[in-house]
């Protein structure tokens, strides 16, 4: 039986830090997705939730004054998924979020809370990372900032402090290039068994993360500036993505579960990380 | 034990007055308070698609949503859902395309708002908008073919 006494409506981010801070026991439920599946499982038992459904502000996304996009951290998969803004280097977020699960999922579930939940089989953090995203934080000591790459520290564990809620996703301004997310899974909507998020600008900056690459132990994306560098400087070419692939697969450590075996995920990375790099070639060259 | 709450839920065009506990879901406020047992309890973890109803338009899984969130929500049924449904249950019926019928409700609800927002949904778009909703009966082929062949009456 569940130990659930209260269910909050607050309207301002700081409102819903400050109900959080209360205790251990209280939650925060954005989309409910993945909360309530908890909850129906008996995985978790909060005592009190704190629902972000009538926080307006964490609602849509807008244009920053730097050229960039915010992303309210209410934003469900399904708006992402037909923002024509997430063009160019950023259409990596597009993608990825049009291959979350299904679409009944896609309207209920928010970016906001999948990168706060930070499930190691969640499409949107490798994306995040390889587009140089910025996670906005908002507690009752105000908002704060910490990249993409920084936030995600490991098994459902991020750099949220206690009381602290993700109030936006901040994307940096659109240049052009190409951004994708190639994503390999047994059928539509399951979890991957290794995903490849690239984003590239034009000027051959390139971002490269492997997502699900592993089955346990330090399953954030897998990430290295230097393999980035590599791609960068080697043009995309096949040798510099079969460079990529090697030292990704060798950074991943991948371990076995029920979708894949270690040896498995060991082998499709470099071949994942070569079909993305020559897709972003190809739509590169197409574009000029 | 969390005690039970009023709340009121718009179903189908109708206000209801409901007790429901906090942790209480959609699907089982409807199933158990307001007797609308069209939506399935299947997997309860938001996998098979069968408690599928639409809040406001969209279809969403009511197992996982907790009914006090739906408080300024529309929700529609397969018992009040009309005009596309109506058709596609035809096509249901032609096709061949229930078997069991526990998945049929949320497949005509998903489909319903797939062909509201693409009248003329391709076969392509149909199989991944009821990509979410499981049939252990029928191999899909004749629910795809009972939805294209409502779009294709829209093509007309």
């Amino acid at each position: 039986m569940s130990a659930l006494k209260q269910l909050h409506f607050p309207q301002t981010p700081e409102e819903a830090a400050r109900l959080l801070a209360r205790g251990d026991d209280v939650r925060c439920i954005a989309g409910g997705a993945s909360l309530v599946a908890m909850m129906n499982l008996d995985l978790v038992d909060p005592v009190e939730l704190v629902s972000l459904a009538e926080v307006a502000e964490l609602r849509g996304i807008s244009a920053t004054p730097d050229g960039g996009l915010r992303i309210g951290a209410m934003t469900r998969h399904r708006e992402l998924e037909a923002e024509a803004r997430l063009a160019g280097p950023l259409a990596v977020l597009r993608e990825a979020a049009g291959k979350v699960a299904n679409p009944p999922v896609r309207n209920m579930g928010t970016i906001g809370g999948v990168v706060a939940l930070a499930d190691p089989a969640a499409d949107y953090p490798s994306a995040l990372v390889a587009a140089d995203a910025v996670v906005e934080l908002a507690s009752e000591r105000g908002r704060r900032r910490v990249p993409a790459r920084e936030f995600f520290l490991g098994l459902y564990t991020t750099a949220l402090a206690p009381a602290e809620i993700v109030s936006a996703i901040l994307l940096p301004p659109a240049a052009p290039g190409v951004g994708l997310y190639d994503k390999l899974a047994r059928v539509a909507g399951d979890h991957a068994i290794v995903a490849v998020a690239l984003s590239v600008t034009r000027r051959a900056d390139a971002g490269i993360a492997v997502g699900r690459a592993i089955g346990g132990g330090a399953p954030t994306p897998v990430h290295d500036p230097k393999v980035d560098a590599l791609l960068a400087q080697g043009r995309l070419s096949d040798a510099a993505a079969a460079q990529a692939g090697a030292a990704l697969a060798a950074a991943a450590d991948p371990t076995d579960d029920v979708r894949a075996s270690a040896e498995y995920r060991r082998l499709a990375i470099p071949r994942m990380v070569a079909r993305a790099v020559a897709r972003a070639r190809d739509e590169l060259e197409r574009a000029r | 034990m969390s005690a039970r709450q009023t709340l009121v839920l718009r179903v189908n065009d109708t206000e209801h007055e409901v007790r429901a506990a906090l942790h209480d879901t959609l699907l089982t406020v409807l199933r158990d308070q307001l007797q609308l047992t069209g939506a399935k309890r299947g997997c309860n973890h938001g996998v098979c698609g069968a408690c599928t109803v639409l809040v406001d338009g969209r279809p969403v899984r009511a197992c996982l949503t907790l009914a006090h969130t739906c408080r300024s929500a529309a929700i529609t049924t397969i018992e009040g859902a009309r005009g596309i449904a109506d058709r596609l249950r035809e096509a249901f019926e032609q096709a061949g395309a229930v078997q069991c019928g526990f998945c049929s409700s949320g497949m005509v609800l998903t489909a319903s708002a797939l062909l509201a927002a693409r009248p003329a949904a391709s076969v392509e778009e149909i199989r991944a908008g009821l990509s979410g909703n499981l049939c252990r009966c029928t191999g899909y082929r004749k629910i795809v073919d009972a939805v294209r062949a409502v779009a294709q009456g829209a093509e007309r």
